[in-house]
Order: C-alpha cells, then structure tokens, then sequence
C-alpha cells in the first residue's frame, strides 16, 4: 500500500522532471532541423550545413578548445595545490580554505568578470593605467581580452568545483599508503608524485571533466571579456547568431548548440561513471586518526601568502574594484584627485533607472520563488531516490542528473522553441521554468546526501506510532533535512540571483533580469552603472543567504 | 492478544538469485507471553516481524493479530503501520534526534490526539515505569546506550498497545549491560499483560528472556517450545546444534529398551533418552559438553555410558577448561572444572549421563 504511493509519487516526479528535462532537449533538436521559430517541424538540414560548413567555426572551435582545456587545467592544478596544502601540512589559518572554497560561488560570475576587465582592459583598465604610469610606457602591457585573460578568470571562478571535489578525497586519503613508501625509501615527493596523486587520479579526472562542463558552458567570461578582443567561443558564438546583428537565426543556434550539448551529456556521464568507481579506489579510512602533517619549514610562509592572495583576489578584490569604479566618475588609478572626485551619481542614476529597478524586482521574485519551488521539487526527488530505490527511482536519478550537463545558453535555446508555442512566452514563468530545470541538481544534492543520513528505522519507528505518512514527514523527516534544505534552497536563490547564460536568450522587454542588465552595461561600457549595480546584486545575495541561515536556525531543534 | 500466521510467504529477488526469506511460514504466538524467533541471520526472522508490523510486503498468506486480520492476500487486507496499533523496539532504537526524551515518548499518543495534559501524565507514568524519571527535558542525543535503549522502550510502551515487537534491541549494547538490560527487560515485561514478539540470533538472549521460542531456518520455523524443551529435548539437530555448543554424533539405533533407546556410535554403544523415530529415518546423538563428566576410575562400575579416552586439548576460558578428549577416533568436546589436575596427554575416564544423551532427527 505504502508501495503505491510510492509508485505514484515516483512516476509524478519522473513525469514532471522528464518535461523539464527533456524537453528543451527534444525542441532544441526539432529547431535544429526545422526552418525557423515561426516555423516548427518544417524540416530541414539547412541550418546543420550552413553553421558546420562555415570557415569561420575553425577559429571559433580553436577558440574554445583552448579556453575549455586551459580553464578546466588551471583550476584543477590549483585546487590540488590548495587542497593539498589545506589537508596535508601545517599551513597556519586553516579555515580560510573553507571560506575560499564556499565565497567564491557566491560571487557572480558577470561581475566577476567585469572587475578584472576594470583592472586589465587595454583601453582604461586601472592596473594597467597604473603600469604605465609607473615605467612610462605608452601602450597597456596587459590585455584582458585575450585567451590567456579568458582562462585565467575563469579558472578562478571554476577553482570552487574543482576544490570540493579533490579535497574531501584528499581528507580520506589512507595515509597508510604513503608511510609505506617512506619506510621503503620514498621521499616527500617522490611519494607525492608516485602514490598519492596516483591514487588520488579519480577524484582529480572527475574535478577535470566537471571543469571541462561548466567551461564549455560559461557565458559570462566568453561574453565580458572574449567579445570586446572578438575572441568568440561556441557559447559567445550562439549568443551572436540570436542577439546581434539583423535577424536572430533559433535553428542555427540550435544546430550549433547540439554540439555543445554532446559533448556536455557524454562528459558528464563519463563523470558520473568515474566518481562512481572512484569511491572504491580512494581508500577511506575507518580508523579515524588524522593525516600524518608534513612540516613545511621554510616553504610555509611564502606558500601562506600566495593563499592570502588567491583569497584576495578571489574575495576583495573584485568588490573594492566595483565599489571603486561605481563611485568615481570615470576609470582612473586611485589617487588622492580620484578620492576628492567621488560621487553618488552612478548609484543615483541605477537606482532612478527603471528598467534596472525592474531587473531587481525580477531576480529576486526568481530568487526567492524559484529557489523556493525548485527545494521542493528536490525534496521529494531526493526522497524517492535515497528512500524509495526502486528501479524506476533509478530513471529519476538518472533524469535528475541530466540537467547537471546543461550549458545555459543550449538549454535556453532548447526552451525558447519550446515556449515559442506556450503562453508562457515572453513571461517571468519561462524563466523561472528554464532556472528550476537547469539548476535542479544543485538543490537535489545537499538533499539526497541528508536523506542519506536519515536512518530508515527513525521513519519507520514514526509509523509504528500511529503516524500517518504526512504526519511522518512534517514532525519528522522535515526537521531533520532543515540543514539540507537551507544549503539547498541558498545554493538555489543565489544561482538564481546571478543568473545570465540562460536568461540572455530568454529574457525579454519586461523580463529582465540583473545579469543581462549588468552585460548590457558592459557592452556600452557603462562602468559606473554597472558597479552599483553590481554592488546592489552582491547586497541582496549575502542578504538572502543571511536571511535562509537564521530562518534555518528558527526550525533546527534547539540543541547540538 | 494472540498472533495468527497462515502460509506467510516472502521471496525477494536479487540479481537474478530468488531468496526466500519466510517460504510458508504458520505460526501462532499465544498471547501475554514472551515469544523469542530465534535463528541465524538471513534465516527470516527479522522479515517475519517487520510482516507483522507492516514494514513489510508479504507475497501471500495471512497475518491475524487478535481477531483483526491486518494481512491477507486473500482477502486483499492490507492494515497500513500506522493504523496497527503496536509496539516496537528497534536495533538501532531509532530515537528521533531533534526531539528530547519526553517528545519521543509523547510521539505514539499525540498520534492518538488525545489531550495534553493526558499526555503528560502518560508519559510520566511510563518514565517512570523505565526508570528514566526526570529525563523528559533532555535531548534525546545527549543519553548513554542504556538510556536510549529505556526510551525506546517506554516509547513502545506508552500507547498500552496489546502487542509489543522487538528487533534485536540488545544488539548494540556491550556485552555487560546487555546482561543487565536484559533482566530489567524481563522484570518490565512480566510485570505488563502484553504479547512481546523478540527476536534475535543470540541464545543466550532467547534463553533467558523467552517464554516461548521459535527457532527459525531458511524462511521455514522449524520448532517451537519453552526453552528448557528447546535445549535439552530438541527434535532437530539444527536446533540442538545453534542453541549450544554440542558433539553430534551419526547413529544407528540398536535396542529400543523401555527407559533408553540404544544406539551405535563412533565412540561405542550409548544409552539415550529414548524416543520413538519411523524406520530408516537419520538420527544423530547429541551430547553437550557440559554433560560429559570425568570421573575417577573407581566410580566406573556404579555408572552409564562410560567411555576411556586421551586428554588431546584444555584451552582455559575462566569458568572452565574446554577440553576436547579423544575417544577412539571421535573427539568430543567436554567442559572441565578450573581446578582440575588433569593434564594433556593424560588417560581420562568420562560418564554421560544417559538422560542428557539426546537424540535428533537430521
């Protein structure tokens, strides 16, 4: 009996997910062969001929090759290093890796982005102004707008992923294994080289691959620092064929996204493969001692410094530059005249501005309600997966794990020849739909891993006791998934908040949200603008996850 | 309330492999006594009483819990968990952690919506009847095993259901206050008119805590009985053989007397307990060691079932030595007193006592 629920609950969510799933999937294949969005179904190979037999993509997928790869490699290596210094030495502040591993995702990309073109764009970016003051050289020495900018920022922003993957497996790593190599004769690095990294290479490929993904998704960078030096990748490339130029071209989109797509699904099944078989390689230790420390003697103050640094950068530094460039008039290097030039007048003109007060409105309705449904949806995903496991809870998970390989921008395209034909078109629901669909794994996996800790025999114990299945869940499954579900629902809001890649296609006049409000002023080059309301958005996010955190607080039981 | 079960059947399948977990299980469990499933894991027994309180799915059969049928393929009767009013204790005692002790223990009756200030007096009463007076504003989290252990059985209790269950609730004790809460358990239980439903793997456990055992095996029960019947006068050698330790001999029977049967062993001619098998059915002698006695050579003439063998092995536990004393080519396990001066490699004489040389069907 139990069991039919069950069943019934399980085909509703694999129902709901498969539409939101699916869906754009299969439209996003019928606009590839179909003539245009007016269009539907009339099919055609044209649009497949016209962008894979164009010259112009040869560059385009050099492009991106190189900014993928060099991205995903950047962040990989560093969190190595970082979470290798952070579990196995003594370096001091130990629980700045925390905070440099979690911040980062708060931080959106867009602005991000923006603050290191303020710092090094050839025209009027401040480090460079101030280099050439400095040696007195007539040209800037540095140009953000280059691959090397490109891999360099993104790499940054991608470094989060790539350390919550490495370093737990890092923390678990059996240090038995490297005492053996020393007793035989091994030295620091030559144990390092030969058995920890080898033993360690699943969770370093899977951090990779997960790179490779969002890379190959990431719009932000390609479009604030990429289009201005016209280096285009497949993502920028999509947004020009629908954005710029005289008439948006949906099937050619589409066509070109289906590659991205590909590429996507495939990595990130072959990801899923290896962290599966990767828990039995790392070898976690049950005994429950800690990690042999290695003393880093000398190195240990220069090495804590480059932490600072990359925490710096990370962290302040792109905020100092917003915060800067929104209240001086123009770009300029700071200096005492910069200081006595200040003004409100950026902030005045945002906040008078009502297509920017609109996006406010729109992101934060999104945020709120959006993170709010789609943790319910996880919640009831994540229970059927963790709880009930049946074969078809099985197909749930797979579905569910889709959606983790969405590069935004495909996808919005995907969505867009779908709600062409639904009076959801043009509305904030659109949006809000697209967001849940691509974001769903975010708010499914803080979940599943707290039903994971919720013993089967507290449920059922609650059954015997002559409570119903509503009464089980609100007294007490909900209690205990408090805390999966605020990290969820805060993962979620502040996604929301700051999101771009998918609403660059989908957003329209009326639906505008702040990230396509902020490229929009990067691409006049509004710098000013931009910064306060960059500044508005970071408010709000750090609002929202102070906000979750004490309502979370509220329903956690008052002990522990 | 009394337990009726009818042809209970459960397969599950796994990786192409069919386990039949309860294979035609019929059991009745008399009420208001202390019934024990005994067996070895995997055998069905924690399958039979999660079919019991709903947890799980039986394939066909019949549950009847007094006159209520609350499963029945039959009948297409399928009384959900909640609505069947019982009691039970789980291995992990599954006590919710975001709540304190008193919350735990109200849970079952504020089910019931039964007023406030009735709640609090029942819970009260049934603290206090676990000895955990006074711990109702504690978290739940912050108790030793012991206490957690108490709270989930107050728990079970609070409702008065007419049947409690209980899934090996000892498990994740220590070995000694598992001793002692196993005695409370009895003083608690005997002093309440409740059917217990108790299952376990260990014997010891099932000995001293059951009125009635059931020793189950590979989805079927094989035999029922008090436990006294259950060690001493078993009919199946797996029961002999999984409730203690014991030698377990092939025989054949030679002389069906009027007081013993006489059978022929590997260690010679052995008088039995007698009992009645049909023709050229296996049989199998089984003598626990504690019923094996070494005697001085004088003591031969006046006694049973004597037997000359060599001292091969003492391994001293404490209580005793357990020996094993090679008799022709069989060895037999024997326990010996601590203070015994017998060596290895020493010539022994040893007496069964007739009455405790049993004999099973294999």
């Amino acid at each position: 009996m139990a069991k039919v629920r069950h069943t019934n609950l399980t085909y509703l969510l694999i129902g709901i997910l498969a539409l939101l799933t699916l869906a754009p999937i299969v439209m996003l294949v019928i606009g590839s062969f179909s003539e245009g969005l007016r269009n539907v179904g009339k099919f055609t190979f044209e649009k497949y001929i016209s962008v894979y037999s164009d010259p112009g993509l040869v560059d385009i997928l050099g492009n991106t090759v190189m900014f993928v790869v060099g991205a995903a490699l950047f962040s990989t290596i560093l969190a190595l290093f970082l979470a290798y210094l952070n579990n196995r030495t003594n370096i001091p502040w130990k629980f700045s890796f925390k905070v440099l591993s979690v911040v980062p995702m708060m931080i959106p990309h867009v602005l991000f982005s923006v603050s290191w073109a303020l710092l090094l764009n050839p025209s009027n970016g401040i480090l460079n102004l101030w280099l050439q003051q400095l040696f007195n050289l007539s040209n800037a020495p540095l140009n953000i707008y280059s691959i090397p900018g490109m891999i360099l920022v993104e790499g940054l922003l991608d470094l989060p992923i790539a350390y919550l993957i490495i370093s737990p497996a890092m923390a678990s790593f059996d240090v038995s294994l490297e005492e053996s190599s020393k007793v035989f004769g091994g030295g620091n690095l030559k144990t390092l080289f030969k058995i920890t990294l080898p033993v360690l290479r699943p969770a370093i490929l899977a951090a990779f691959i997960l790179c490779v993904v969002r890379c190959l998704a990431s719009f932000a960078v390609p479009s604030v620092l990429g289009m201005p030096g016209r280096v285009y990748v497949l993502s920028t490339y999509i947004y020009r064929t629908v954005n710029t130029g005289f008439i948006a071209d949906y099937g050619k989109a589409a066509a070109i996204g289906m590659s991205i797509l590909v590429v996507s699904i495939s990595l990130i099944y072959v990801y899923r493969y290896m962290t599966r078989s990767s828990e039995k390689y790392v070898t976690v230790s049950s005994r429950g001692f800690k990690p042999v420390v290695i003393e880093l003697k000398k190195a240990k103050i220069p090495l804590f410094i480059v932490v600072v640094l990359i925490s710096f950068i990370l962290i302040v530094l792109p905020v100092l530059v917003l915060l800067y460039t929104s209240l001086v008039p123009y770009s300029m290097v700071p200096s005492a005249k910069a200081f006595s030039m200040m003004d409100l007048n950026h902030w005045k003109t945002v906040l008078a501005d009502p297509i920017s007060l609109l996006s406010l409105k729109n992101s934060l309705f999104l945020g709120v309600v959006g993170a709010t449904l789609g943790t319910l949806l996880s919640l009831f995903i994540a229970y059927v997966i963790v709880k009930v496991k049946t074969r078809t809870a099985g197909i749930l998970e797979a579905l569910s794990f889709l959606s983790f390989s969405f590069p935004g921008i495909v996808i919005g395209i995907g969505f867009m020849w779908f709600f062409i034909k639904t009076p959801l078109y043009a509305t904030i629901w659109a949006l809000l739909i697209g967001y849940v669909a691509t974001y769903l794994p975010y708010g499914i996996r803080p979940m599943t891993s707290a039903f994971v800790q919720i013993h089967s025999h507290l449920e059922e114990s609650s059954a015997v006791c002559g409570a119903s299945l509503l009464t089980t869940m609100r007294r007490i499954v909900i209690p205990l998934l408090v805390p999966g579900i605020v990290s969820g629902w805060v993962l979620m809001a502040t996604m929301f908040l700051r999101e771009l890649s998918l609403s660059v296609v989908l957003s329209r006049p009326g639906t505008e949200v702040l990230a396509v409000q902020i490229l929009r002023f990067s691409e006049d080059g509004l710098w000013g603008r931009l910064s306060a309301l960059g500044i508005i958005m970071i408010f709000f996010s750090t609002l929202l996850v102070i906000l979750a955190n004490i309502l979370g607080n509220r329903f956690k039981p008052a002990h522990d | 309330m009394e337990i009726h079960i009818t042809a209970l059947k459960k397969y599950y399948h796994s990786e192409g492999k069919v386990i039949k977990a309860l294979d035609g299980v019929d059991l009745s469990i008399p009420a208001n006594k202390i019934f024990t499933l005994l067996g070895p894991s995997g055998c069905g027994k924690t399958t039979l009483l999660r079919s019991i309180v709903g947890l799980e799915t039986p394939d066909e059969g019949e549950i009847r819990i007094g006159d209520t049928i609350v499963w029945s393929s039959e009948k297409q009767i399928d009384v959900p968990t909640e609505k069947r009013g019982l009691g039970m204790v789980f291995q992990t005692y599954a006590i919710w952690p975001h709540m304190n002790v008193f919350n735990n223990v109200a849970y079952p009756l504020q089910n019931m919506k039964l007023p406030k200030a009735e709640i609090v007096s029942r819970v009260e009463k049934t603290l206090q009847f676990v000895q955990l007076e006074g711990f109702g504003s504690r978290p739940a989290t912050r108790l030793s095993g012991g206490q957690q252990q108490r709270v989930a059985l107050a728990r079970a209790l609070v409702a008065e259901p007419k049947v409690i269950l209980f899934d090996e609730p000892l498990s994740n004790l220590d070995a000694k206050l598992r001793e002692e809460t196993r005695k409370e358990l009895r003083t608690f239980l005997s002093e309440l008119a409740i059917t217990a439903v108790y299952v376990t793997h260990d014997r010891i456990e099932a000995l001293a805590l059951s009125d009635q055992i059931g020793v189950m095996k590979s989805g079927h029960i094989i035999e029922i009985g008090e436990p006294k019947k259950i060690y001493f006068d078993s009919e199946h050698q797996f029961v002999a053989d999984f409730i203690g330790r014991s030698n377990l001999l092939p025989v054949t029977i030679e002389n069906q007397g009027e007081a013993y049967t006489e059978v022929t062993s590997s260690i010679g001619d052995v008088l039995c307990a007698r009992k009645e098998f049909p023709a050229d059915s296996e049989i199998t002698l089984c003598i626990r060691p504690e019923f094996v006695d070494l005697i001085k050579p004088g003591e031969k003439e006046t006694l049973q079932n004597v037997f000359t063998g060599i001292m091969k092995t003492m391994v001293f536990v404490g209580e005793v030595y357990e020996s094993e004393i090679q008799i022709g080519d069989q060895l037999i396990m024997v326990k010996v007193d601590p203070d015994s001066n017998v060596q290895e490699g020493d010539e022994v004489v040893v007496a069964i006592d007739p009455d405790h040389c049993l004999l099973v069907s294999r």
